[in-house]
């Protein structure tokens, strides 16, 4: 009759009907529901049609260009995540507390303001964009650079933020024995410490990704959307939705949706063995 | 109140915890199950108390069949190993909680609800700590407000998990006085598992020896140790 | 925030001038934390700087007239019904789910956990994209919906459900590691007690995930009134009608009312300040009872 009964865990505590039934009617409407029309859709148009529409040279340019950009943005965060992760657990400065809590402002700020903002610093006249340019020549703001920006803003906190609960955890006699031991610091760092971070480190380099790859508001202002050059994919989804091109959004979204799979189970795979050496150490 | 427990079983899964175990509490008993993690003591109480359901079997309470009877409906004062003592409240609302749960029909007034508190806190010889919030509580103490707790709701029945098991050597002794002292005083039927046999021999009047999931003996403490009935029982006790 | 100069960093007790063995030598903390801070200042102190300073370049009676216009005014009001249909609901669900997956055992659990992350590897405009598949005007029900007088994609329900979609995992995130910890024994003593099932959820478990609860609703909030790429795919961006604060941000921007649109952007940067204010003032006041794992 009912399919929850046959999962019903024997157990007294109350409310498992209630909150089965609130869980599943509302997975299924907001996210199952619509996804599944997005695969159905696939489906219909089938695999042949899909691989043509991606194939598009705007299509394929706009893919390559949201993956390598995301993928820039990741490695960048990956690196300075892991610093300001270090410096803020294991420093101590005035305005430490103050910088903890401002590290999730992209989290809390919409992305349409971080997008105008940036734009706004970076565009040829502005506060940032004008010296870059006077300076060094370079153009930020409507170039990729301009969009690598944006990625690593909008990505800046997850690495920091899975980092940093773990090296809180490390206890500092493991440190000691391996000073004790002779090493210097830099090969206590590499080769005690380093080892110890890398699958949260990995952890938050999948989410900055993943963020970074689908991002839409804060890097349509600063883009420049130049078809080809500086089109990201998210906004030609945007584009053939607004010349009712429905098949033609569903390809480029399902492009998006299975690279973004493999990347993560890429990332994934390389956790589970770097989880393995670390519990066989 | 008499216990009767016929035949009970418990499955998790592929895992069997207990294999149909029946016995016979006499009302007023102290009973300690006694064994080792994983010999089903734990499954055995929970069964009682309505926290698990049995796979088969049924438990009678006074010659009633309690299968399917709601937890709340059971009355049975449950002490958890942990305390489980609600942390946002107080001591003394932890131990007026069962009461203000009542329907409103046999509610008793708050007056009423804080001459009982008092009492109990009288009881477990903790007065004037009504105040305080369980984590300004030491060991010894939380376990006894969970003691009062359970005893605030006129329990038909005392079960008790692990009641002392994490508390150090000396606070372990007094505690146990202390139990003893609430079982006879109330003479409600108790049944506490245990896997520290000397606490068993030195409190229960009935020892049930448990080990995977089966019944090994039951006696009385002077009785088990002299006649051990399986190997396991002889190797357990002199463990 | 300015680059930390030398002498405002910690200076080491007299007795251990040296380098302790668990740590760099002075030089370095010194350098490191310089470019993290001047990185810092870069990336997050500028922008925000940057959005006051143009909605202010022409004064704050400017700025504040900008706000008080029909359509902004109906742009704020939209944001706020959305945020306050949807994040209850968010909240409801994610109560439901950690309920579900901290206090019983069964099959499937692990499989319900990824279902609700699933929302953070889609991006907003697929998900905005799925959501017009499904409810479009050329779809089965969304055309049996138009029928029937409940358009939902360029209206107000399909906006809330793009913006449900992309806050869903917010409050379950936070509840389920907490109420892990907790265990059930709390909620099983409740019901020894004689309490009913509301009772016990209304005065044991919700006491216990009161600040975790709020946290992700604070997060989830926020994500709400900001959402741009999915409400951008849903809205059809009629003004006055389907216009978000930041749609209209948009639109203004594109259109060159460069203070109206920055004006807007400060409304909303200063909603994310508060939001990070109280998400900090939680932590700090209330980290015990949020899950070690809480933090973002």
């Amino acid at each position: 009759m009912n399919p929850l009964r046959a999962l019903r865990p024997s157990s007294p505590l109350p409310g498992w009907g209630l909150a089965a039934g609130i869980t599943l009617s509302m997975l299924s409407l907001v996210v199952l529901l619509p996804i599944g029309a997005l695969l159905l859709r696939a489906a219909q148009v089938g695999p042949a049609d899909l691989w043509a529409m991606i194939a598009r040279p705007r299509t394929t340019a706009a893919l390559l260009l949201s993956f390598r950009a995301a993928l820039v943005a990741a490695l960048f965060n990956l690196v300075f995540g892991l610093a300001l992760a270090w410096v803020l657990v294991r420093y101590r400065f005035p305005g430490r507390r103050l910088i903890d809590a401002a590290v999730d402002l992209p989290f809390a700020l919409p992305t349409a303001v971080a997008g105008i903002a940036l734009t706004a610093l970076y565009a040829p006249n502005g506060a940032l964009g004008a010296p870059l340019l006077q300076w060094f020549g370079l153009r930020v703001a409507y170039t990729e650079i301009g969009i690598w920006i944006a990625l690593v803003f909008v990505g800046l906190p997850f690495v920091v933020r899975t980092v940093q609960p773990v090296i809180q955890e490390i206890e500092t006699e493991i440190e000691e024995v391996s000073a004790t031991l002779g090493a210097s610091r830099l090969t206590t760092l590499r080769r005690v410490v380093l080892p110890m971070l890398l699958p949260a480190l990995l952890t938050g380099f999948a989410l900055a990704l993943a963020r970074a790859v689908g991002e839409y508001g804060s890097v349509i202002f600063i883009a420049g959307n130049l078809p080809g050059v500086t089109e990201i994919a998210p906004l030609l989804i945007v584009i053939r939705l607004e010349e009712f091109d429905y098949d033609g959004a569903v390809a480029i979204a399902m492009a998006m949706l299975a690279i973004s799979f493999a990347l993560l189970l890429l990332i994934n795979l390389i956790q589970v063995w770097s989880r393995r050496m670390t519990a066989e150490a | 109140m008499h216990i009767e427990i016929d035949g009970i079983a418990k499955t998790f899964g592929r895992t069997v915890a207990l294999h149909p175990v029946s016995l016979s509490i006499p009302s007023g008993a102290l009973v300690a199950l006694l064994g080792p993690s994983g010999s089903g003591k734990t499954t055995l109480l929970r069964i009682l108390g309505g926290l698990e359901e049995a796979t088969q079997g049924r438990v009678l309470f006074d010659g009633v069949d309690t299968t399917g009877m709601r937890v709340q409906d059971r009355r049975a004062g449950f002490v958890f190993q942990h305390y489980a003592l609600f942390r946002h409240m107080t001591v003394f609302e932890n131990i007026a909680y069962g009461l203000r749960a009542r329907p409103r029909a046999i509610r008793p007034p708050q007056a009423e609800i804080a001459r009982r508190v008092n009492r109990l806190l009288d009881l477990i010889q903790l007065p004037g700590i009504g105040g305080r919030y369980p984590s300004q509580l030491s060991g010894g103490q939380r376990q006894r407000v969970a003691l009062a707790r359970a005893l605030a709701i006129e329990p038909r029945m005392l079960l008790l998990d692990e009641p002392f098991g994490a508390l150090d050597a000396k606070v372990r002794r007094e505690l146990r006085q202390g139990l003893r002292h609430i079982h006879d005083s109330t003479g409600l039927t108790t049944v506490f598992v245990t896997h520290d046999q000397d606490e068993a021999m030195e409190l229960a009047d009935l020892v049930v020896v448990m080990s995977m999931g089966r019944i090994e003996q039951v006696g009385k403490p002077a009785e088990i140790r002299a006649r051990p009935r399986t190997a396991f029982v002889q190797e357990f006790l002199t463990a | 925030m300015t680059v930390a100069s030398p002498h405002l960093l910690w200076t080491p007790p007299r007795f251990r001038a040296r380098t302790g063995p668990t740590e760099e030598p002075r030089w370095v903390r010194i350098l490191l934390t310089a470019i993290v801070l001047a990185v810092l200042a870069v990336l997050l102190l500028a922008p925000l700087a940057a959005v006051l300073a143009e909605a202010l370049g022409q004064g704050w009676r400017v700025a504040l007239a900008s706000l008080g216009e029909h359509d902004a005014r109906a742009a704020i009001r939209l944001t706020l019904t959305v945020a306050a249909i949807a994040v209850p609901l968010n909240a409801v669900f994610g109560i439901a789910a950690a309920w579900l997956i901290t206090k019983y055992h069964w099959r499937g659990k692990a499989l319900l956990l990824t279902l609700i992350d699933l929302p953070f590897s889609v991006s907003p405009v697929v998900a905005g994209l799925c959501v017009v598949l499904l409810f479009g005007a050329h779809s089965a029900l969304g055309g049996w919906l138009v029928a029937h007088g409940f358009p939902v994609v360029f209206a107000v329900p399909g906006i809330v459900l793009a913006t449900m979609f992309i806050t869903f995992p917010f409050v379950a995130r936070e509840l389920v590691p907490l109420m892990t910890e907790q265990g059930k024994a709390e909620e099983e003593a409740a019901l020894t007690l004689g309490a009913s099932g509301w009772r016990m959820f209304l005065t044991v478990t919700l006491p216990k995930i009161r600040w975790a609860l709020l946290y992700g609703v604070l997060l989830s909030n926020a994500r709400a009134m900001g959402e741009f790429g999915a409400v951008a795919v849903v809205s059809g961006k009629i003004r006055g009608q389907t216009a978000t604060m930041p749609i209209m941000i948009e639109m203004l921007y594109n259109e060159y009312l460069s203070v109206a649109a920055f004006s807007m952007a400060a409304l909303l940067a200063m909603l994310a300040l508060v939001t990070l204010g109280l998400k900090t003032a939680l932590e700090w006041r209330h980290a015990d009872q949020l899950a070690a794992t809480a933090r973002h």
